[in-house]
């Protein structure tokens, strides 16, 4: 295998990688998944995670394997590299110094993870992309290629998401013993607080800051639950908890579970900032419209 | 009513279950199940507190447990990964009132700072609910890796032989 073609494996490795751990899958899925790209190309892959960068050394299968990977030769050229990675993106690969490998080449990158959106359906399928690569041998190119229409595929519409999102709040709502007034409520607060929320992410506001006013909205406007007579105190409880991060919160504990501590705890560390930041928005709209309940 | 009351938190549960997860951008075909496991795991803990007078905490822990045993089921119908179809089903058993009453609690709490009965009364509030909102989490998630690790072969080839 020549270097060229390792660089171009660990070129796709990378990208899958970085595109499961933005999408919410949990760490030790992430690993699994691009060890079977690997596989299947034919090379070592092992890799370190971070909230924000993974570490990847991609190893040429017939030469000296994974035991390299240790060799403090190659610690270093991570550390090299992160500076590198810094200069200039694209020289992001380095070749080991040839006593330390003398047989295998190897590829070793740090990446940083882009933020993106929560998506089940790009775990489901890049999953079974990877199943697809070491069961019918998938050339790169093939991967490239379905890799590009998994990507293409588009989210499911907006007015749907936010439609299907009032209602499960309303929902919520009256499982927490809400009537129907305050379920007409939350959907509302739901609504706005939401679609709020997206046009503000759009516009690339901090995402802490587009939750705290997202929440801040929803809890104001379900507080006119308390002109009518209704469980007005449930219907502000329940308006805000769509923005409840879920998703990093199941994702943290699995991974700690898991045995992936650290970045188990990020996750669940910036999980807990969301909380707040929902925390203080929901406290403004308290202390604002509900004064005589405080 | 039993039977009205049960199958009202059925019906409420599904549909939080799959608006939730639509946030989440599942696919399409996932919807169904989802909402099927949205409907169990809350109905069990709603059944368990309830008319068994378990705690919410042990509750939770059951439901996350059976709704990822039969997410192994669904998942080797559907091609999907357990995650996919169990982390939805728990968003709506994260105990979202307890959370509020901390920040509630936690509000009241900072008002009212020269009166020692009311900050020993609003500390007190702040650990209930604070205490009960991270256990059942953590009891939720807990319960539904176990599989994973039980069944570990089948979980980890879900995705395989797809069409």
């Amino acid at each position: 295998m020549s270097e060229e073609e390792l660089h171009k494996i660990a070129g796709f490795i990378e990208t899958y990688a970085v595109c499961l751990l933005g999408s919410g899958v949990h760490t030790s899925r992430v690993n699994r998944n691009s060890q079977r790209i690997a596989e299947s190309q034919g090379v070592n892959m092992s890799m370190m995670t971070f909230q924000r960068t993974v570490v990847m050394t991609v190893v040429e299968a017939a030469g000296t394997p994974v035991a390299t990977d240790q060799s403090t030769p190659t610690k270093a050229t991570i550390t090299q590299n992160a500076t590198a990675k810094a200069i200039s993106p694209t020289q992001s690969t380095t070749r080991t110094t040839a006593e330390a490998n003398a047989t295998a080449s190897t590829d070793t990158r740090v990446i940083n993870i882009p933020t993106s959106s929560v998506s089940f359906a790009l775990n489901s399928d890049l999953s079974a992309l990877s199943w697809r690569a070491i069961d019918r041998h998938l050339s790169l190119d093939e991967l490239w290629e379905e890799y590009n229409r998994i990507i293409a595929k588009p989210r499911i519409n907006n007015w749907q998401v936010l439609t299907l999102a009032g209602l499960a709040n309303a929902s919520f709502c009256k499982l927490f013993g809400g009537d129907w007034i305050s379920m007409i409520i939350v959907f509302i607060a739901t609504v706005s607080g939401l679609f709020i929320k997206q046009e503000l992410q759009k516009k690339e506001v901090n995402h802490l800051i587009a939750t705290l006013i997202s929440a801040f909205i929803a809890a104001s406007l379900a507080a006119f639950a308390c002109y009518f007579d209704t469980t007005a105190e449930i219907a502000m409880a329940t308006s805000i908890l769509f923005l409840i991060p879920g998703v990093p919160l199941i994702n943290g504990i699995i991974d700690v579970v898991e045995g992936y501590t650290l970045i188990g705890f990020s996750r669940l560390v910036q999980a807990f900032l969301l909380i707040i930041f929902i925390a203080v928005g929901l406290s403004a709209a308290l202390l604002l419209f509900k004064h005589s309940l405080l | 009513m039993i039977a009205g009351d049960i199958l009202t938190d059925i019906f409420f549960a599904s549909i939080a279950g799959m608006g939730f997860g639509a946030i989440s951008n599942p696919p399409r075909k996932a919807f169904l199940y989802i909402a099927i496991l949205a409907a169990v795991g809350h109905s069990m803990r709603f059944c368990l507190m309830n008319y068994a007078h378990i705690d919410i905490a042990t509750a939770s822990f059951c439901a996350a447990l059976s709704i990822s045993l039969l997410s192994i089921w669904f998942g080797s119908i559907t091609h999907c990964p357990m995650t996919v179809l169990y982390i939805p089903a728990l968003l709506p058993m994260i105990p979202g009132m307890y959370a509020y009453h901390t920040v509630l609690a936690l509000v009241k709490f900072l008002q009212s700072l020269q009166e020692p009965a009311l900050v020993a009364k609003y500390m007190q509030e702040i650990f209930l609910n604070g205490i009960v909102t991270i256990s059942v989490v953590f009891l939720l998630t807990v319960g539904a890796t176990i599989p994973n690790f039980i069944f570990y072969k089948k979980a980890y080839s879900m995705t395989r032989h797809r069409k």
